[in-house]
């Protein structure tokens, strides 16, 4: 079926002029009058499409270009170059149309106003965004019971626990019933009950409303929880935009087999495998599962000792993606039709 | 309209947000108003000795020096989102972007972002100065001087609020709050509560020429005090201060809005 993108972005660019700071002596002193320039290509050359709907999660290692995007996208930036489009607006133009469509939550800003209890900032966002009555009962009726908000909404912000002003914010973005909504590391220092909340949070927004949402995190746990496409970007260019399975697929790196033999003996070198490390009674080998299914693993590990205990141990998605920050892996893999990165790559 | 209710609710919200602070706020207030009100008496006190300046007696400057002490306390009031020294932090920790994102005016969201009620206590200061000049100078009111009286202070308020816009506009391009606005800003409103012809022919022609605050305070005063003009400007006069804020707001806005525009494509 096709559908009408809800963001097209195609060979965006953002470039920024940074004064050159001299360190020390006349420089230092001359510099002070006058100024030289370099440029930083904060975002070059990114091209992708977004379904509405659809929950993407936008990474990359600070300095990416990450929040230059987002800024661009939402109309906070203008960029130097390329084309834009979202939910048929040209975000730094009409901008006070545009952004009725958005909803945004930074995870290190407040938005509440900071002395007011949390429900007098609903107030607020209820008339400057006119929301309908009925429509904004409903919601806050919704938001109280998934977010479970009626414990502090009588407070001020400044008395909120971090997790519940996440909450608060959470709420207060999507009260308007946003078509696409931003979420700025909505986890960053929160314990994990609080976290798996927000994510359920987040899934619900997500399915039940259809919302387009974009994620940016540093946790991944996050994004396996929430994401099935993941852009990860680079020194301001797509290093990958696709599923997270394929990019899991692709990059893992080597899993470990730990086993406990049931009684001592040697430790068993298998054929096409490094020798095992020991670590207490377990031996470990490590494998590529692509080259070496497990299943034939224990085959031959079978024949030749008695397996008292065995674990598998898959990497961190974390490990995965610094992998292919460090090597900067893939630059493309297509895998998305309607990237444009990945169609008109030239 | 909308905008306006906005506007009004937002004002509501800091109100409430600070009566959250009661305590600190009626000592807030009645310290201003002490301090400001000691500085004036101790001014007073040296006139005494001289008995006037330039022509000046001690009503006159405190017709003077009140007005422009009361509009500068309720334009502080009115535009403190807009307070350079507020504005420029507030635009590096990144909360101007919020207001980027909420479908309502940004200027409108600035002026509702911060209401500091404890100017109330100058503007009174200020009030019981004015009111103590105008008894003590003697003052002959005219129908013409009671009309006028309310525009010039709404005239004061703005041509004063403009220098507040333009001192933040600047700090999109310095980052930092910078010194030298606060010197015009502070320095011009300070001035203003001195008769103009006592300063050296320099200061008054930047005054005149440059940031024409000569027709917001002094030649008004002179037609409120019916005071001769010793520098024989025309008879309007006293009557530019609308015009004058007018233009000065109107331009300030200007620079506003190509400030906002420079943030958007630099960013902070």
């Amino acid at each position: 079926m096709m559908t009408e993108p809800i963001i097209r972005v195609a060979n965006l660019a953002k470039l920024f002029k940074v004064p050159i700071r001299e360190k020390r002596g006349l420089a230092a002193v001359r510099s002070f009058f006058y100024r030289r320039f370099r440029t930083v290509r904060a975002v070059d050359d990114v091209s992708f499409s977004l379904e509405p709907g659809e929950l993407v999660g936008y990474l990359g290692p600070n300095g990416a270009g990450k929040s230059t995007t987002i800024k661009m996208l939402t109309g906070l930036l203008v960029p130097t170059s390329g084309q834009l489009t979202v939910a048929g607006f040209t975000p730094w133009k009409q901008r006070s149309a545009y952004v009725a469509n958005l909803g945004a939550v930074f995870g290190q800003r407040v938005t509440l106003w900071w002395d007011l209890p949390v429900i007098d900032s609903y107030e607020l966002i209820r008339a400057m965004y006119r929301i309908p009555a009925d429509r904004y009962n409903q919601n806050l009726k919704t938001f109280r019971d998934l977010l479970e908000l009626d414990e502090f909404i009588q407070s001020p912000v400044r008395s909120l626990s971090l997790g519940q002003r996440m909450r608060a914010e959470l709420c207060a973005a999507l009260l308007h019933d946003p078509r696409l909504v931003f979420l700025d590391e909505p986890t960053i220092g929160l314990d994990v009950v609080a976290k798996e909340r927000i994510r359920q949070f987040i899934q619900h927004i997500h399915r039940q409303r259809g919302a387009t949402i974009i994620l940016t995190t540093h946790d991944l746990a996050d994004v396996e929880r929430l994401c099935s496409r993941v852009i990860i970007l680079d020194v301001g260019r797509i290093l990958y935009d696709g599923e997270l399975s394929r990019l899991v697929q692709r990059f893992e790196g080597a899993h470990e087999l730990r086993i406990s033999a049931a009684e001592d003996g040697p430790a068993l070198v298998l054929p096409g495998l490094p020798p095992p490390r020991r670590d207490g009674r377990f031996l470990i080998y490590s494998f590529d599962p692509r080259q070496t299914p497990v299943a034939a693993l224990l085959q031959q590990l079978n024949s030749h000792v008695t397996v008292a205990d065995l674990e598998v141990h898959r990497p961190p998605l974390e490990d995965t993606i610094r992998r292919i920050y460090e090597q900067r892996l893939l630059l493309d893999d297509g895998s998305h039709p309607d990237s444009p990165a990945g169609v008109e790559k030239r | 309209m909308y905008t306006f209710s906005i506007y009004l609710r937002l004002l509501r919200a800091q109100l409430r947000s600070q009566f959250q602070y009661r305590a600190s706020f009626w000592l807030d207030v009645f310290t201003t108003a002490v301090f400001s009100g000691v500085y004036f008496l101790s001014f007073a006190l040296l006139l005494e000795r001289f008995g006037q300046i330039d022509g000046w007696r001690l009503g006159e400057i405190a017709f003077l020096a009140g007005m422009t002490e009361l509009t500068f306390a309720l334009m502080d009031l009115i535009f403190s989102g807009f307070d350079p020294d507020f504005f420029a932090p507030n635009v590096q920790m990144g909360r101007l972007d919020q207001i980027f994102l909420r479908p309502v005016s940004i200027t409108v969201q600035l002026l509702g972002s911060r209401l500091v009620l404890r100017r109330l206590g100058r503007a009174l200061e200020g009030l019981v100065i004015l009111l103590f000049g105008i008894f003590a100078s003697g003052m002959h009111w005219t129908l013409a001087k009671v009309l006028y009286l309310p525009i010039l202070m709404v005239s004061q308020i703005f041509c004063m609020g403009a220098l507040f816009i333009a001192g933040s506009t600047i700090t999109f391009w310095t980052v930092q709050r910078v010194e030298a606005v606060n010197i015009v800003t502070y320095g011009g409103v300070e001035m203003m509560s001195y008769p103009m012809s006592i300063y050296p022919a320099w200061i008054r022609r930047f005054f005149t020429y440059v940031l024409p605050f000569i027709f917001m305070n002094y030649y008004p005063a002179l037609f409120f005090l019916d005071k001769p003009d010793p520098l024989n400007m025309p008879a309007f006069a006293p009557f530019l201060a609308p015009f004058v804020a007018a233009i000065l707001f109107w331009l300030a806005l200007r620079f506003w809005r190509f400030g906002l525009n420079h943030y958007q494509s630099t960013g902070s």
